[in-house]
């Protein structure tokens, strides 16, 4: 694959945000690995043609960051995160079916390339304990049934809804919004009531007392 | 009383010991009537594995603990075409200066492989200074069977760390081709 | 305590010095000097891998942990700086401190090998030592340490061990900051960091061997190194780089009686603390294909010959002969002056010319009155003190790579200006954000002319290089600029001994230390520091190296006397062979040469490494050096040329040894009145397409020779053109072009870049792109061009 004369406008189009074009270079690797699936040597190499920076600088920071892959990811990347308040609620659980049903460990894609599996860090919804994201859309209050059930309904190619009604698209898909381009869908839900239940909660006790 | 003549006491002397066991020893002839204890410090030996790749890596701390400095090594890089000793470094000159060596066994304590040890071997002479300078063809430690001599490959599978944890036995059949050629 | 700031600390008066408290000791310190900075001037010894004066602190190594009086936590002293009644405690008088360092230090070896008996830093490695210091005496780790693959090629001379890494950052600082070539990175993270280059690009750089001497643990080593030696087994000497005229400090490091490796001396007026790859790692030449015995040729054939037999030989051929002296540009200054006195008094005239390259009478005139005898002109420090810098035929990475350093280090400080009048554009000028004036060579007068409104009430330097004398009036138009606006001027050779053979007269109307050959005051002068009848210094001024050729192919010169000289630097090289074919030829020599298979005595003199002398670096500084090799029984060229002098019956008033000679010639002292130059007008502008190039750093120089890693680490040998360049000549980027001359052809890869219009780029000596050889013209030249067709 190669990253085509498209893809290098869009680049500098995210270049053009910033007063310095290397702070884009986040967003930059985001939009390659929306195009080619993950951070490709080739993505490197325009990243830092463009940015005028050298391939070893473009390649430590796509290296230090875990969201950038750098090999190939599956259609799906599905996240199961085993911190210790998802791990204690049911994760660990969750890792290990997955893990079997898909016979991939972490950071690795099914032979097929639907999935790649990762054990993921919190995510800051431990309201939603034990989570699992799908292409970094929360899974919320998993349970081993329901994340083997999100698998089939992927590999089956059924449309499928995040727990907080977001659309689940593609990796890819993902990565270009991710980016920093608009996919129309700034308007889905992303939050709920319990989500909201800890600062009424705060809001309700500090009413009394001022 | 009559004195016995000083000559004639010498001379009875003499005669007498005549009955005694002579207690010369026939050295060079008969070498091993007396040999010397098992932890003398003699001749310097280059120990290998098993498989007959050399102990020394020619990291040089033998002639760093030298008193007498005694000792000159040179290391070089193996490589996969002439491979001496496991890991990256071997010893390529390996000199002991018989001259100078004091046979304080410091070297002995400061090898890192057990490369260099001592042997019994106590007749070091010569006619000639130069004959004492021993290289490391004269260090080497002979070959004992089941052994083929570097260069060769380190047995297939193996690293540098189990040749020190002592796992090898013995060459393979592979080695034993190499060594060959 | 009141320590005052020098060179490395921030510029301050007294009002701006603070006063801390370092281990009960008060210290006045300039604001904003670092902690460790201030122990360091108290003596007091911080451990540290990360911290180095030159780079930027990252605190990264957490070695250097100190108590501070105020917080709650141990502070990196190499990234506080010091504040108004600061109370330090380092290790010496906190047991926080000490703690904390023991801490840091069991968890860098947690996943350090112990392989130190292999390990080419064994010996002299802060690591081990600051473990033994600072360190606890045991490990209560108890797993598996981490495993690379061993060492691997960063480039091809520079070998990374990640195992052994601390990821202190020094090496990938080092690239970015001070080399400007950041291809060295810290890729990964927490436990899987480690140090390494992209995939498709090694570690390319001239400054790659600095790497392997700031590393503090093993983790980077030299290829050409390798497993050598122990430091217990080196002597290790001070010496000056022969490469160029950089002028580095280095310390050369040799075990019996053989050069191992050489590092950068540390020399904060000149070289700071870093070196080139070239001159690191291109020391075989000290060792490969020398002459150890005086030959002289009978019935055709060089066969040995005794020292006395080969003098008296050597004499008997110059005795009353019409001869000169080609002394080359790579001699010490004390050897200089023996030549320079040798052609006056022994041969009795001034046909002397040390430049074995292109050059003019323009050059000369501007070498003889703005450079001869100046003495110390344009500094370093001058050099990064300025609001400008103008680099004029003379590209600072390339040919003098740590003028390069220094103009890049005050570039980054935002405080200099770098304007670059050249015909292409390269790294160097990349790197020094250079304002290029992309320049056909030959309308460099027109360009230098322009730069007064540059450099109007600015404090600026202008910086010429050896090039500029292949351009009609560029010398000029520089002298009259810089008279213009008081802008100095420093001239930048590319050989080492370039300006020692300015300042001992070895120019055909000087004399040593810029007193002229027409000036009976000044032959007297030099007459009696000789020791010597001023009538034995001839008054006519002599012939330069292009005229000597010509006269000796004519017959009208007897006999030459070589130093030094590869007659394949030059252009005319058949005519240089033809003359000293037709010649009677002495040539004082270390190594095999080009000068060899004409020579009729070849007297072979010491290497640099075994005897003392002076280079003269671009300057003006006399870096002096003492032998490395003290035990070598090798001659210098000055005692050859004394012997054969006595030989021709003449004698001076010292004995030619280097101390005698120095002393002479500092007794001449500076000259007291600079002269002026003639300035000359640029001729017509050259129609058609021109030659440019310049010299890569590292190309077949044979000073150069068998060494395999450094060369390969040399840049791609291509042409340059620009695009419209390309496209009027039918070139096509990407395939091969062919140049050519009335001589002969080159044929190169194309690239297209910034080229300046009808201008074709070339590496001047470069494996497959030698001029002198194959076109036998000088830069400059018209030359015609075809394409190559596809590679």
């Amino acid at each position: 694959m190669t990253i085509s004369e498209q893809t290098k406008i869009e680049l500098r189009e995210l270049m053009s945000r910033y007063p310095q074009s290397r702070s884009a270079l986040l967003p930059m690797l985001h939009l390659v690995q929306s195009v080619e699936g993950y951070v490709s040597q080739e993505g490197i190499e325009v990243c830092a043609v463009e940015v005028g920076l050298s391939t070893a600088e473009v390649s430590a920071v796509a290296s230090f960051y875990t969201m950038f892959k750098r090999y190939p990811v599956g259609k799906h990347h599905i996240g199961v995160c085993t911190n210790s308040m998802c791990a204690l609620l049911g994760g660990d659980n969750i890792w290990r079916t997955l893990s079997k049903e898909l016979d991939a460990g972490h950071d690795e894609t099914t032979a097929d390339s639907m999935f790649t599996l990762e054990r993921i860090e919190c995510q800051a919804a431990c309201t939603h304990a034990p989570v699992m994201t799908v292409n970094w859309e929360f899974m919320d209050d998993m349970t081993e049934q329901k994340a083997a059930q999100v698998v089939s309904d992927l590999r089956a190619g059924k449309d499928l809804q995040a727990t907080r009604g977001a659309k689940v698209r593609t990796f890819k898909d993902v990565q270009r919004t991710i980016a920093g381009f608009d996919d129309g869908l700034v308007d889905e839900p992303s939050i709920d009531a319990s989500m909201l239940a800890g600062l009424n909660e705060f809001k309700n006790s500090t009413k009394g007392g001022k | 009383m009559v004195e016995i003549p000083q000559v004639i006491r010498a001379f009875g002397t003499t005669f007498l010991n005549m009955f005694k066991k002579p207690i010369t020893e026939q050295y060079p002839e008969e070498k091993h009537l007396y040999p010397p204890k098992p932890r003398f410090h003699g001749r310097h030996q280059l120990n290998r594995y098993a498989d007959g790749l050399e102990k020394c890596i020619g990291c040089e701390l033998c002639a760093w603990a030298c008193p007498a400095d005694a000792i000159y090594v040179e290391g070089e890089e193996n490589t996969d075409e002439e491979r001496f000793s496991p890991g990256e470094r071997f010893g390529k000159v390996y000199q002991i200066n018989y001259l100078r060596c004091i046979m304080c066994g410091l070297c002995i304590e400061a090898c890192p492989t057990r490369a260099l040890t001592m042997t019994n071997e106590f007749e070091l002479a010569d006619d000639e200074r130069g004959k004492l300078i021993y290289e490391k063809s004269d260090l080497l430690a002979p070959l004992l069977p089941g052994m083929a001599p570097a260069p060769h490959s380190m047995v297939e599978g193996f690293t540098d760390r189990d040749y020190y944890s002592g796992k090898v036995t013995g060459a393979t059949p592979k080695q034993i081709e190499e060594a060959g050629n | 305590m009141t320590i005052l700031a020098n060179s490395n600390q921030p510029k301050s008066n007294d009002n701006d010095l603070i006063t801390a408290v370092i281990d009960g000791i008060a210290v006045r310190v300039p604001k904003g000097t670092l902690a460790i900075r201030a122990a360091e001037m108290l003596g007091i010894e911080i451990p540290r891998f990360c911290d180095h004066p030159a780079l930027s602190p990252v605190a990264a190594c957490r070695m250097c942990l100190v108590e501070i009086e105020g917080m709650p936590k141990p502070q990196p002293s190499c990234a506080i700086t010091l504040t108004e009644g600061m109370q330090v405690k380092t290790q010496n008088s906190s047991q926080v401190a000490s703690s904390a360092q023991e801490g840091v230090m069991e968890f860098l070896l947690l996943n350090h090998p112990l392989d130190c008996p292999t390990c080419d830093k064994g010996g002299e490695c802060p690591l081990q030592n600051q473990a033994m210091s600072n360190g606890r005496a045991d490990s209560r780790f108890e797993g598996t340490k981490r495993n690379f693959q061993k060492a691997i090629n960063i480039n091809a001379q520079v070998l990374l061990d990640r195992e052994r890494c601390v990821s202190c950052a020094r090496c990938t600082r080092f690239a970015d900051e001070i080399a400007g070539d950041p291809s060295l990175e810290l890729l990964e993270r927490g436990a899987k960091q480690q140090v390494g280059v992209a995939d498709d690009q090694p570690f390319e750089s001239y400054y790659s061997g600095n790497t392997v001497q700031i590393c503090p643990v093993g983790a980077l080593t030299s290829a050409a190194y390798r497993f050598r030696a122990r430091p217990f087994d080196l002597v290790s000497s001070e010496s000056v780089c022969e490469h160029c005229a950089s002028g580095c400090s280095l310390r050369t490091d040799s075990r019996r009686g053989k050069v191992l490796r050489r590092l950068a001396g540390d020399d904060s007026e000149v070289n700071e603390e870093w070196n080139c790859d070239k001159g690191r790692f291109a020391f075989r030449h000290l060792m490969q294909d020398r002459i150890t015995t005086p030959l002289v040729r009978e019935h055709g054939e060089l066969r040995p010959a005794s020292w006395p037999e080969a003098i008296r030989y050597a004499a008997e051929g110059l005795r009353n002969q019409r001869a000169a002296v080609l002394a080359g540009g790579r001699l010490t200054l004390e050897d200089a002056y023996a030549y320079s006195r040798f052609a006056r008094v022994a041969l009795g005239t001034n046909n002397v010319d040390f430049r074995n390259r292109t050059a003019s009478s323009e050059e000369q005139d501007f070498l003889t009155n703005h450079v001869a005898g100046t003495g110390l002109g344009v500094t370093y420090q001058d050099l990064e003190d300025a609001q400008v810098v103008v680099v004029i035929g003379f590209e600072p990475e390339e040919e003098s790579p740590i003028i390069m350093l220094r103009l890049r280090k005050a570039v980054r400080n935002k405080t200099l200006k770098v304007i670059a009048i050249d015909s292409a554009n390269s790294l160097g000028f990349k790197k020094l954000n250079a304002d290029l004036r992309l320049t056909k060579p030959g309308n460099e007068s027109a360009a230098i002319s322009e730069l007064i409104k540059d450099l109007q009430d600015q404090n600026s330097i202008i910086l010429v290089g050896e090039r500029l004398a292949s351009s009609h009036g560029a010398f000029s138009a520089t002298v009259a600029v810089a008279e213009k606006v008081g802008a100095r001027i420093g001239w930048v050779p590319r050989r080492a001994g370039e300006r020692a053979a300015v300042d001992a007269g070895l120019l055909p109307n000087l004399l040593p230390a810029g007193r002229k050959v027409f000036e009976p005051r000044d032959r007297e002068v030099v007459a009696s520091a000789w020791g010597v009848s001023v009538e034995h210094i001839p008054t006519k001024p002599g012939l330069t190296q292009l005229e000597i050729i010509s006269s000796a192919v004519q017959g009208e010169i007897d006999a030459i006397v070589t130093a030094g000289v590869d007659i394949n630097d030059v252009a005319n090289h058949a005519a240089f062979a033809a003359a000293l074919n037709k010649t009677f030829v002495v040539s004082l020599e270390n190594r095999a040469s080009s000068v060899i298979e004409f020579a009729d005595v070849v007297l072979p003199v010491g290497a640099i490494t075994e005897r003392a002398g002076t280079f003269v670096d671009w300057e003006g500084r006399l870096r002096t050096f003492d032998a490395v090799m003290q035990e070598s029984l090798a001659l210098t060229d000055a005692r050859v040329l004394h012997l054969i002098a006595i030989e021709l019956g003449h004698t001076f008033k010292d004995d030619a040894k280097v101390t005698s000679l120095r002393s002479s010639y500092s007794s001449l002292g500076a000259v007291s009145k600079p002269g002026t130059m003639n300035l000359v007008a640029a001729s017509t502008t050259k129609t058609g397409l021109v030659l440019a190039g310049w010299h890569h750093l590292l190309d077949n120089g044979s000073l150069q020779a068998g060494e395999p890693h450094l060369a390969a680490t040399a840049r791609a040998v291509v042409a340059k053109v620009s695009s419209e360049t390309a496209q009027a000549n039918g070139l096509i980027s990407g395939n091969r072009v062919i140049v050519r001359s009335k001589l002969g052809a080159i044929t190169l890869p194309l690239e297209i870049s910034e080229v300046a219009p009808e201008t074709i780029w070339l590496p001047l000596n470069s494996e497959g792109s030698s001029v002198a050889m194959q076109l036998q013209i000088d830069i400059g030249a018209e030359v015609s061009v075809s394409d190559g067709g596809a590679i």
